[in-house]
């Protein structure tokens, strides 16, 4: 099977649908105990894989671990840059999380948000383009790519906490 | 002519199963006949069986419609909303306890028992005579058809140990369930077929007991749930509560405490807020009245609509919450829902529709009788299930992420909520002493940081790992949750590729009387494997806290007075004592006691160690 980071969305889902049709425990209730085990067992691996191909970070990361290159723990730097950022990031986040609702620091918060998806689209675009051809195993790219990742789950656990923020203060109690 | 149909029938590959809508406080059935759906009842008799039980003098359990009339004339010995103690300790379910009118106890695995009559019995097997009460409903309206192959629903926020509940309950019924299915998408099912429905679908649902939001993208005939979000304590018997509430503050002046709480009027109580409740749905206000104990006086209180939707407001915006939580999961907003289908008894009270109309921003539908379409759902599922047709796909989700405790208490979330089922996470454990063969670990679900905010699922004990050096053994642990949305846990240790399979053993083939001895028998051991893994904890931690009390004492002993080190010597002998017994709740008190009088010692330390570390530092380095 051919490796490769871009993935159609549309033909993803599309053969996620196919393939489930094939497996899916449903379609083996009234079988003996070991045809349902083995529906369980190739359901949930397809949509194991499913869960990587539908995400990019999850796509990419994939892809570098599979080229021989380091996984979120050998690898925990980030790009120069964006270790600046971050810092200020948390500011922002941590006095919005006390501030009264339609205050200076929540319309902060969104405006980071903005910023952040911004931030995310771009590192994502330089991993896209690193990854247009595989890069070969062990590769130096793998280590660059490895790093972007990790600035852009950084970005995606910030805007985890924003949405969560978000929920939090439009609860009735 | 009948002789060709029941030729046809037996010829027919596949046998028939019923969808069964176990609810808190009707049960139903429903078959797929000719091309659709159907609720399954006898001719002149509606399908509604009342999840009520009553308990006879001479020891027999009636069930349904007929306990539910007796419960007026003998309340004390009638049992309703079962379900809201499946697969809880008492310790959840403290409010509906005050509510039942018997004996209520724990047995020492953490299973409820109701005590009727001088007998004792679990919700699993007053469920199960509601469940056959229904299957036997059902198959006199098919005239006699036998079938034991069900499909029952439960509320998508059930936990596994509900869902097991659940099943154990249909075992012990003696009915083969093919299926546990989540009643907002059974639902979603019945609305989807009926109306052709395509986009992204909201289901809320409020039953008796519990609230469900469901949020599913139809495509197709592909059902497929994007998020989910609920709280299984919430329902219509929780505003029947608050209107009996209300009217014993009015009664506090007539009656004496004592006759208020009895329970026989309690339930006398609920079942008139329940009316009164009902007919504030159409009117704009409505009366309960029940007669007074002692004096048998009738007693009576308006309740106008303004009052009752102040009353429920509050529980009401707790299923908004729990919509506006789901939402941010799916990374939807109200805006982006196309269709909202309102599912439950409770979703007739116009408060319910008004705030789910305004917060989603469009009419929900209500065209299919709320209290039938979970029915009507299961029914569908049961016919995809029986291999009745392929073009209907269901892919649900976990509502709960599961995950297995680290050091320190914390949770290492290995599935995370609303991951399509089925599916799997593996994980690695290994010895930390030589020749170690067995490996506890702790599995729980929740979303909280900590496990002990969690639900724990079990402790699980990794057995038969070869002897070799600590660190060696390398154990995969596979956790797997089915599509029932029920776990199962396989282990292998990869080194010599031993295989220990640890899960709930499936019990096919065994009698009523023995499954119900087995599920006890496995209970009770879990309670001893706990207690067993308890006391080696503390004992581990017991220890390590001596030996920073003792080193402490050495060093730091000349900053306490005497009384304090006094104290400190007793409470260690007394908790070294302690640790030669197999006590765990005087081994846990003795360690608390310990800590308590340690305390000094740890802050002289303490003290000692800021000392240390700021000596020849400037102010403002500090």
């Amino acid at each position: 099977m051919e490796i490769a980071y871009a993935v159609d969305r549309a033909t993803l889902e599309k053969r996620l649908l196919r393939f489930t049709r094939l497996v899916h425990p449903d379609f083996f209730a009234t079988a003996d105990k070991d045809e349902r085990a083995k529906a369980e067992a190739a359901s949930a691996a397809l949509n194991a894989a499913h869960e990587i191909l539908a995400h990019d970070w999850s796509r990419a990361d994939w892809i570098v671990r599979h080229q021989g290159g380091p996984d979120e723990q050998s690898e925990r730097a980030m790009p120069q840059a964006f270790l600046m950022e971050v810092l200020d990031w948390n500011e922002t986040l941590e006095s919005a999380r006390a501030a009264p609702p339609g205050s200076i620091e929540r319309a902060a918060v969104e405006q980071l948000a903005g910023e952040l998806d911004r931030r995310r689209a771009g590192l994502l675009q330089s991993i896209a383009k690193k990854l247009a051809s595989l890069p070969p195993a062990k590769s130096p790219l793998l280590a660059e790519i490895r790093k972007e990742l990790n600035a852009a789950r950084y970005v995606d656990k910030t805007l985890d906490e924003i949405a969560l923020l978000r929920v939090t203060q439009s609860l009735s109690r | 002519m009948g002789f060709i149909e029941l030729t046809v029938l037996n010829n027919a590959a596949r046998q028939l199963a019923i969808g069964i809508d176990l609810g808190t406080t009707n049960s139903l059935g429903a078959l797929w006949k000719d091309g659709h759906p159907i609720v399954l009842h006898p001719e002149g008799e509606n399908g509604y069986v009342p999840s009520a039980l009553h308990f006879t003098e001479d020891g027999r359990v009636i069930v349904g419609r007929e306990a539910r009339d007796r419960a007026l004339l003998d309340p004390e010995h009638t049992l309703f909303s079962i379900k809201r103690f499946m697969g809880r300790g008492l310790a959840d379910v403290a409010q509906d306890a005050a509510n039942v009118p018997c004996p209520i106890t724990e047995t020492a695995n953490g299973v409820i028992e109701f005590e009727m009559r001088g007998r004792k019995y679990t919700p699993q097997e007053l469920s199960a005579l509601i469940l056959m009460k229904v299957h036997d409903m059902a198959c006199r309206a098919l005239g006699g058809l036998e079938t034991s192959r069900v499909v029952i629903t439960v509320p998508a926020y059930f936990d596994d140990a509900q869902r097991q509940a659940t099943r154990d309950a249909a075992r012990l019924a003696g009915l083969e369930v093919l299926r546990i299915v989540n009643e907002p998408t059974a639902a979603s099912l019945a609305y989807g077929l009926d109306q052709k429905k395509q986009g992204t679908v909201a289901v809320f649902d409020l039953g008796g007991g519990t609230f469900d939001v469901s949020l599913l993208s139809i495509d197709e005939g592909v059902f497929r749930v994007l998020a989910t979000h609920g709280d299984t304590h919430l329902g219509g018997d929780d505003i029947d509560r608050l209107i009996v509430q209300r009217a014993m503050e009015d009664l506090t002046q007539t009656l004496s405490a004592a006759s208020l709480r009895e329970p026989g009027f309690q339930q006398l109580l609920r079942l008139a807020a329940e009316k009164c409740k009902i007919e504030l749905s159409t009117n704009p206000e409505a009366e309960l009245h029940v007669s007074l104990p002692d004096t048998a006086l009738p007693w009576r209180r308006r309740f106008t609509r303004e009052e009752f939707d102040l009353l429920a407001g509050p529980l009401v915006e707790r299923t908004i919450d729990a919509c506006r939580k789901a939402l941010a999961d799916a990374k939807l907003t109200p805006a982006s829902i196309d269709e909202v289908v309102l599912v439950g008894g409770a979703t007739r009270i116009p408060l319910v529709r008004r705030r789910v109309e305004e917060f989603f921003g469009r009419k929900p539908h209500t065209e299919l009788n709320p209290d039938e379409v979970v029915a009507l759902g299961a029914a569908v599922q049961a016919h995809v299930l029986t291999g009745g047709t392929r073009d209907i796909l269901l892919m649900d989700v976990t509502p709960l992420s599961l995950g297995i405790e680290t050091l320190g208490g914390a949770v290492a979330k290995l599935i995370l909520r609303n991951s399509t089922i089925p599916c799997s996470a593996n994980e690695g454990f290994t010895t930390y002493a030589d020749n170690q063969t067995a490996i506890d670990f702790h599995v729980v679900q929740g979303e909280r940081e900590l496990a002990r905010d969690c639900r724990t699922l079990g402790r699980f004990k990794l057995r038969g790992i070869p002897p070799m050096p600590a660190g060696m053994a390398r154990v995969a642990v596979k956790f797997h949750i089915d599509a029932n949305g029920m776990l199962t846990v396989s282990a292998k240790e990869e080194s010599t590729g031993a295989t220990a399979r640890i899960e709930v053993t499936p019990m096919n083939g065994l009698t009523d009387a023995e499954v119900e001895g087995m599920l006890k028998a496995s209970y009770d051991n879990a309670r001893a494997d706990f207690d067993a893994s308890r006391l080696t904890n503390l004992r581990v931690e017991i220890g390590s806290m001596l030996r920073g009390a003792e080193r402490g004492l050495r060093e730091h002993g000349t900053a306490l007075d005497k009384e304090t080190v006094l104290d400190l010597e007793d409470s260690m002998n007394a908790v070294r004592k302690a640790m030669d017994q197999d006590d765990v709740h005087a081994l846990q008190k003795a360690r608390d006691v310990f800590e308590r009088a340690a305390m000094p010692l740890a802050a002289a330390m303490m003290d000692s160690v800021a000392k240390t570390a700021l000596t020849g530092k400037r102010l403002d380095e500090v």
